[in-house]
């Protein structure tokens, strides 16, 4: 361990520790651009300028060791006058069209400019003009005179992807980040390079103008999008959910996720989404609320052949979800026609060697031990089976959250349709299939992972809690209600606040990801 | 308000306050007789008072040389004015040197309170308040102004031209 200090704060750092990194432990602020902690150091940008007493010049902090008894500061006249020039010459060329640029509110220029630069600019020459709203593929824009080439997307592109797209191209003023040959940039990592720019170089089209940054909250949640259980932000407002980013999680996704995760607050947002409970069957649909419905489907249960009944359940629930279900269908069904619906059986051990997995689906594990817990042991086949001889009547389904990653959903639906007398549809998602089925249907909409609480267990056995952070279908229950109503108990069903209203301004301040 | 209750004979008595009012009002109603000119009042609505072009009445949205919106759809008006009562929906320029440019753009007249705010917000004077003041409507009329309201108004003759212009700004080298 080395002893040093910084800002006259002592703290003891491991060997090898950069100043920058001592700097982040000691809790100081300090300027930089081009260092990330996921990322090799660069030092190009000269602005993490450090005294080191002892030392006649300054250093960069990035790429200085910490040697035992240090003192560092970036408190002196000297650093902080290095400092504000140096923003001044990664502004000599920079466009400053705020105004239009997505980055403005979280933008490392205007942050570090209000913290450190604060000076006069004393450039008389034009700007050297590069290009704008240089398209790089589906995903992504890249305006070059906005780069402050920090070469943390090459960077990232090289130690991370490996897929090598981006580059520096040209020299001096006139260096502009592009892709060899103008390939676009379709890697699955592709938006992260958006979140480590620190200017608004780069963009993710999916966002582009949809909202200002000021306009939206952040909370932090577990990305549902498959096994690996990202740690992520939602950003979202009155007007529901607009982006996600990854939240650091060293056991995990570390800084990063991948482009699919992004796509998960569609899942939850109110277009794709089941909003009222229904019953009745292709034509005729009944509408009412969840509760009603689950109500409903109690009072009819006296009713039903209880071994002629069955339950299909989806990787995309809770562990509290599943217990509930389980126990609500031992003390009212009794028998063990429990299966394992698995999306896409070919697919579901793949890996792509960083973070997405072939299993696209939450909380598998956490499944397999209820599964294990209940011992319900029954296979597939021998559901197709049962269906086939007619000897299942009544299917409780606890379906899908993202209907995208279940290719086979409209065609097992429909088959049911025909096999069935009854169907018990338990989703958040809207589902076209289901409103065209020919049995008596009762469809219940289901809250997402980002209405309820919940722990999902990732594939690694990692246990995650995630939080309930805002209703966008009020009447839509999570599956542990549904089982209660459905089990015919008095249940107050529990729900967070609505988003409703005008979206608000939320100040926000250093939120980028410097 | 702080209602300061005097208890003299000229409060207390109904008569003496009566009567030096009444004679206030026939002192100038034979004043204003003999010296029609300088009454103060106007025969509204035959007689208009003019404002001051600096008058902080109905928005503007300026436009540039083409004829299209200045307006960037930055959304600082947006968010610095007090009654919230403008919606902007911002989208993508086919043309790149534009980039950004509102395709709808919307003032709920009634809950705005004429401040000023969104003016003094904007980054390139695409929005001002003009000197209109007088615009009544009835119970059923779109006091939700559109692009099409505060842009291109016959009043305004085609649109008032914006100070800010690109092509300047970039003969300047900004
Ligand atoms: S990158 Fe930052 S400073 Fe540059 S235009 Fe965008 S918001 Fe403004
Ligand atoms: S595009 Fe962004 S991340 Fe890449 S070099 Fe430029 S400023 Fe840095
Ligand atoms: S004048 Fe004031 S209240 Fe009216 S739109 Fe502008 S900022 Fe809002
Ligand atoms: S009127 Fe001005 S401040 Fe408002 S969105 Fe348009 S450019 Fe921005
Ligand atoms: S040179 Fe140290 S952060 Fe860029």
């Amino acid at each position: 361990m080395l002893k040093c200090k910084i800002n006259g704060v002592e703290v003891e750092v491991k060997e090898g520790t950069t100043i920058i990194e001592a700097f982040k432990i000691a809790g100081q602020k300090i300027a930089h651009y081009c260092w990330h902690p996921g990322l090799s150091v660069a030092g190009v940008c000269r602005l993490c300028m450090v005294e080191i007493k002892g030392q006649p010049r300054l250093q960069i902090a990035c790429n200085t060791p910490v040697q035992d008894g240090m003192e560092i500061t970036n408190q002196s006249e000297q650093v902080k006058e290095t400092v504000r020039w140096g923003l001044d010459f990664h502004l000599i060329n920079h466009p400053l069209d705020c105004p239009i640029c997505d980055q403005a509110g979280e933008c490392g220029l205007q942050d570090q400019y209000m913290e450190f630069g604060l000076y006069t600019p004393e450039m008389a020459e034009p700007k050297v003009k590069k290009h704008k709203v240089v398209d790089l593929g589906s995903k992504i824009v890249l305006d070059t005179e906005r780069c402050i080439l920090c070469s943390r997307c090459v960077r990232f592109t090289a130690e991370v992807t490996k897929t090598y797209e981006l580059g520096i191209f040209n020299r001096g003023d006139r260096s502009e980040i592009g892709t060899f040959e103008n390939k676009p940039l379709e890697n699955n990592y592709a938006l992260n390079t958006v979140d480590i720019c620190p200017v608004g170089a780069l963009t993710s089209k999916d966002f582009r103008f949809r909202q200002r940054v000021w306009y939206l909250q952040e909370r932090e949640s577990i990305c549902t999008g498959c096994s690996t259980g990202c740690n992520i932000k939602i950003y979202f407002n009155e007007e529901g959910l607009f982006r996600i980013r990854p939240v650091y999680n060293e056991k995990v996704n570390g800084y990063w996720m991948c482009d699919e995760g992004r796509n998960i607050y569609k899942f939850v947002n109110k277009e794709n989404r089941l909003l009222k409970a229904k019953k009745g069957r292709k034509g005729e649909w009944l509408e009412m609320e969840g509760g009603a419905a689950a109500k409903d489907v109690a009072h009819h249960f006296k009713s039903l052949d209880k071994e002629r009944i069955a339950l299909v359940v989806t990787g995309q629930f809770s562990n509290e979800e599943y217990e509930a279900l389980f126990q609500f269908y031992k003390k009212n069904v009794g028998n063990d026609f429990v299966y394992h619906w698995i999306n896409n059986k070919e697919s579901f051990e793949d890996f792509d060697g960083l973070l997405l997995r072939g299993d696209r689906n939450p909380n598998t594990k956490g499944l397999l031990q209820k599964l294990e817990d209940y011992r319900y042991e029954q296979t597939w086949a021998h559901l197709e089976e049962n269906l086939k001889a007619g000897k299942i009547e009544t299917l409780i389904v606890a379906g899908p959250e993202n209907p995208l990653w279940f290719p086979d959903l409209k065609e097992k639906v429909q088959q049911w349709g025909i096999q069935l007398s009854h169907l018990i549809w338990l989703s958040s998602a809207k589902v076209q299939a289901v409103d065209e089925v020919e049995c008596l249907t009762w469809q219940i909409p289901l809250k997402t992972f980002f209405e309820k609480d919940g722990t999902y267990v990732n594939y690694q056995g990692l246990e995650q809690k995630s939080h309930r952070i805002a209703t966008i279908v009020p009447g839509a229950l999570s599956l542990s209600e549904a089982a209660h109503l459905m089990a015919g108990e008095e249940y107050k069903v529990d729900m967070a606040p609505i988003l409703k209203g005008p979206k608000k301004n939320y100040y926000v301040h250093r939120r980028g990801y410097l | 308000m702080s209602i300061v209750h005097k208890d003299t004979p000229s409060t207390k008595w109904y008569l003496p306050g009566i009567l030096s009012g009444m004679g206030l009002t026939i002192k100038k109603l034979f004043y204003n007789l003999f010296h029609r000119k300088k009454m103060p009042t106007l025969n509204y609505p035959e007689e208009k008072y003019e404002y001051s072009p600096r008058f902080k009445g109905n928005h503007v949205l300026t436009v540039k040389k083409d004829g299209s919106l200045r307006c960037t759809a930055c959304m600082l008006c947006a968010t610095n004015c007090p009654a919230d009562c403008i919606t902007i929906v911002a989208a993508e320029h086919e043309d790149p040197t534009v980039e950004k440019y509102p395709i709808h753009y919307e003032i709920d007249i009634l809950r705005c309170v004429f401040c000023g705010f969104c003016e003094e917000a904007c980054p390139v004077d695409a929005i001002r308040m003009g000197p209109e003041w007088q615009t009544p409507g009835l119970a059923d009329d779109n006091f939700h102004y559109d692009i099409q309201r505060l842009a291109y108004r016959p009043q305004l003759k085609g649109g008032i031209l914006s100070r800010v212009d690109d092509e300047e700004r970039h003969q300047f080298g900004l």
